[in-house]
């Protein structure tokens, strides 16, 4: 294999990138092993794995590890890592229904169908920074846990382990379809679900390829889309009440190679929420609720919330105002990340190009200037010629 | 070129193959490379294509990199440049991003390439008809400027409604004299399409014009590949009267292999070396520069 050696520019990035391995690999700390990523910052693990669209735990610790926890750094990781591997089937699509709850909570309503569930959440937690002995604290949680153990034999007490068996509850959606409370938003013209890593998703495109990008957006730039919603510019969201939080898993299955029987060959963990929106827009149904969907890959309930009203959002622009540009084009955090990170990449060839033509407006400014002051002077002077070299040649002039 | 053997299913053939190290499986590179077909085939078309996720970041040259790792095969030589220049830190990180994970030759010398990664610039010497010029594009909406909506623009470029483009380049003249479109100039191609010819300067614009090699761009973030087929015609948006006009500034040198002085005989597109005496200027295509001064010492 050849290699040019080209000078400077690969000497310069070999020892850029020898610095940042070895500054990483020898840190003067102890090494981080992975599952401290997967269990004691499992947040930010969800949140790589959500916006890497890639279900894999372990793939998005290694990921953040390299990535020195820069959240976008490490989903880029994975997403390039999944260009490389080929696509070999499909997922049969998940029934939402047969997620099984680690959390369900519904604001809408005090009792449900179902339990309201609050689960490991940090909604209610003081937000007092700790800082008492960790020591103490780990030592009390170990009795804590032992004495569980000891009264509920046989169960894993440290967390609640979700509604095993289903029926799982009813959804708030079908008790407000059974009373005629909700418009139907349900469509025929999208039966496929759009997989926007095979296409390139323009205005225009189906729903199911809509909430895909919502799924995989940057988190921030969803919260922040919601809360120009209603704060900012944009006026898309008016009274919106949420029906559905859930944090659970969901079954995953593919059709086997050769029976085509469904098959379980995993689970993940997603984020389902339902947003309830008052109609009460001047042309729209006020004797009913709107509902948003929003799912999302791991816990991330902010996410799926702003996805879920934003659903509604742009339901009701009818991609009028340029919301549905904004959410398709925009909230890509790869995209939006590395198209900003692009202006360190050299920039000599078209600065230079703008120096010239600036200084081209000022070589025409001074030429009319001085035309005018020779016809104010001696106004019967026919045109004068130009008193400065033309700072261009024409096209056919040019020799490469 | 990779090619599947058809007597081996293609899913078993992949899925076995776990040691490959390219960047790119290949139903993906056969994606692309039937979106570069169409776009061949119509010429300044922007071609939807599912841009993939690559080691480098979306706007560092995703989409060129995807083109040419769909083009390339064991028997190409690949030269990337990034402003002009082989050994630039861009240049050096595509190059040896291509060359480690497709085992391709690489080369800094424009002639002996079969391909041509670049950013931002065209290289001096006239490229044949054995050559690609792949080209990276941050932005390919020529029409961004005067329309932000895609439904609207998609519209525009269907009907071959440019006038808002003509009054926008009107405007510019009147307002300032001089029509002030630095780089990635817009170009009618084949008498059809407007292009964005990514940002490279207005001077490489003729270079692409009837030329004899194939020009693709490539852009990553925004999922569009472009084509200039060989012969077509390239022209800058531009009036009657009012002649395009290509960088070019008074009395400037390579102060290395001379170009652009009248004792030369040869112009290059110069950058500057800002410094408080007189300006100093060096050819911005490194190693066209490297080459003309090499047989510069060689003649005397």
């Amino acid at each position: 294999m050849g290699y040019v050696a080209a000078r400077g520019g690969t000497e310069a990035i070999a020892a850029a990138e020898e610095l940042v391995c070895r500054s990483r690999l020898q840190a003067g700390a102890s090494w981080l092993e992975l599952d401290q990523l997967t269990e004691r910052l499992r947040y930010l693990n969800d949140r790589v794995m959500g916006e890497g669209g890639l279900w894999a735990p372990l793939l998005a610790a290694r990921a953040i590890r390299q990535a020195e926890g820069d959240v976008i750094e490490a989903a880029h990781l994975l997403r390039a890592h999944r260009s490389t591997l080929p696509r070999l089937c499909e997922l049969i699509p998940a029934d939402a229904d047969e997620l099984r709850p680690l959390r369900r909570i519904v604001p809408a309503f005090r009792e449900v169908p179902g339990p309201q569930l609050l689960g490991r959440t940090l909604d209610y937690t003081g937000r007092l920074l700790d800082l008492g002995d960790e020591d103490q604290a780990r030592a009390a949680a170990a009795a804590a846990t032992a004495a569980a153990a000891a009264r509920h034999p046989g169960d894993d007490p440290d967390e609640y382990d979700g509604a095993t068996e289903p029926p799982f509850p009813e959804r708030l959606l079908d008790v407000l379809r059974r009373t005629d409370l909700a418009v139907d938003r349900r469509r025929g013209d999208d039966p496929e679900p759009t997989d926007i890593s095979q296409v390139a998703v323009r205005p225009g495109i189906g729903r199911s390829a809509v909430l895909s990008v919502m799924a995989r957006a940057e988190t921030g730039a969803l919260v922040n889309l919601w809360y120009r919603n209603i704060l900012g510019p944009d006026n898309h969201l008016h009274e919106v009440t949420l029906g559905e939080v859930r944090h659970g898993e969901l079954p995953i299955r593919v059709s086997h190679p050769r029976t085509g029987n469904p098959v379980l060959i995993g689970h993940l963990r997603a984020t389902e929420v339902e947003a309830i929106e008052d109609l009460d827009g001047a042309d729209e149904d006020r004797t009913r609720f709107d509902v948003g969907y929003g799912l999302v890959a791991g816990h991330n309930e902010r996410k799926a919330i702003a996805m879920a009203n934003l659903d509604i959002a742009l339901h009701r622009d009818r991609s009028d105002s340029g919301l549905e540009q904004a959410v398709l084009m925009t909230t890509d955090g790869l995209d939006a990340s590395g198209f900003l990170e692009h202006l360190k990449l050299p920039h000599y060839v078209t600065f230079r190009s703008m120096i010239e033509r600036k200084q081209a407006m000022r070589t025409d400014r001074a030429r009319n200037e001085r035309k005018g002051r020779r016809q104010h002077t001696a106004p019967a002077v026919a045109p004068a010629a130009p008193a400065t070299q033309p700072a261009a040649v024409a096209v056919g002039e040019v020799t490469p | 070129m990779t090619v599947l053997d058809p007597t081996v299913s293609p899913v078993a053939l992949l899925a076995a193959d776990t040691s490959s190290r390219e960047l790119l499986d290949e139903f993906s590179k056969r994606e692309i490379r039937r979106a570069i077909l169409t776009a061949v085939a119509v010429p300044g078309y922007q071609v939807p294509f599912a841009s993939r996720e690559m080691p480098v970041a979306r706007g560092w040259g995703s989409g060129g990199l995807q083109i040419t790792l769909a083009l390339v095969g064991p028997e190409d030589t690949v030269k990337v440049i990034d402003q002009g220049e082989d050994a630039g830190v861009n240049a050096a990180n595509l190059r040896r991003l291509i060359a480690d994970t497709t085992g391709v030759d690489t080369t800094t010398v424009a002639g002996e390439a079969t391909i041509v990664q670049t950013r931002h610039r065209v290289p001096e010497d006239e490229l044949g008809d054995d050559q690609i010029l792949v080209l990276q594009v941050p932005v390919p909406e020529p029409l961004r400027g005067v329309e932000r909506n895609m439904t609207e623009l998609r519209r525009m470029h269907a009907e071959g409604d440019y006038a808002r483009m003509w009054v926008s380049l009107y405007e510019d003249l009147v307002r300032n004299g001089v029509v002030t479109q630095t780089t990635g100039y817009p170009c009618l191609v084949g008498g059809r399409y407007v292009m964005a010819t990514t940002p490279i300067p207005r001077w490489d614009i003729p270079k692409l014009h009837r030329s004899a090699h194939l020009s693709l761009f490539g852009a990553g973030r925004e999922k569009r590949i472009y084509a200039v087929p060989p012969h077509t015609d390239v022209e800058p948006l531009t009036f009657d009267d009012v002649p395009f006009e290509v960088e070019r500034t008074e009395g400037a040198g390579c102060h290395r292999c001379r170009a652009g002085r009248p004792d030369s005989g040869v112009e290059s597109f110069l950058v500057e070396i800002p410094s408080t005496d007189e300006g100093r200027w060096v050819c911005s295509d490194t190693d066209w520069c490297n080459r003309r001064l090499a047989s510069a010492t060689v003649t005397r």
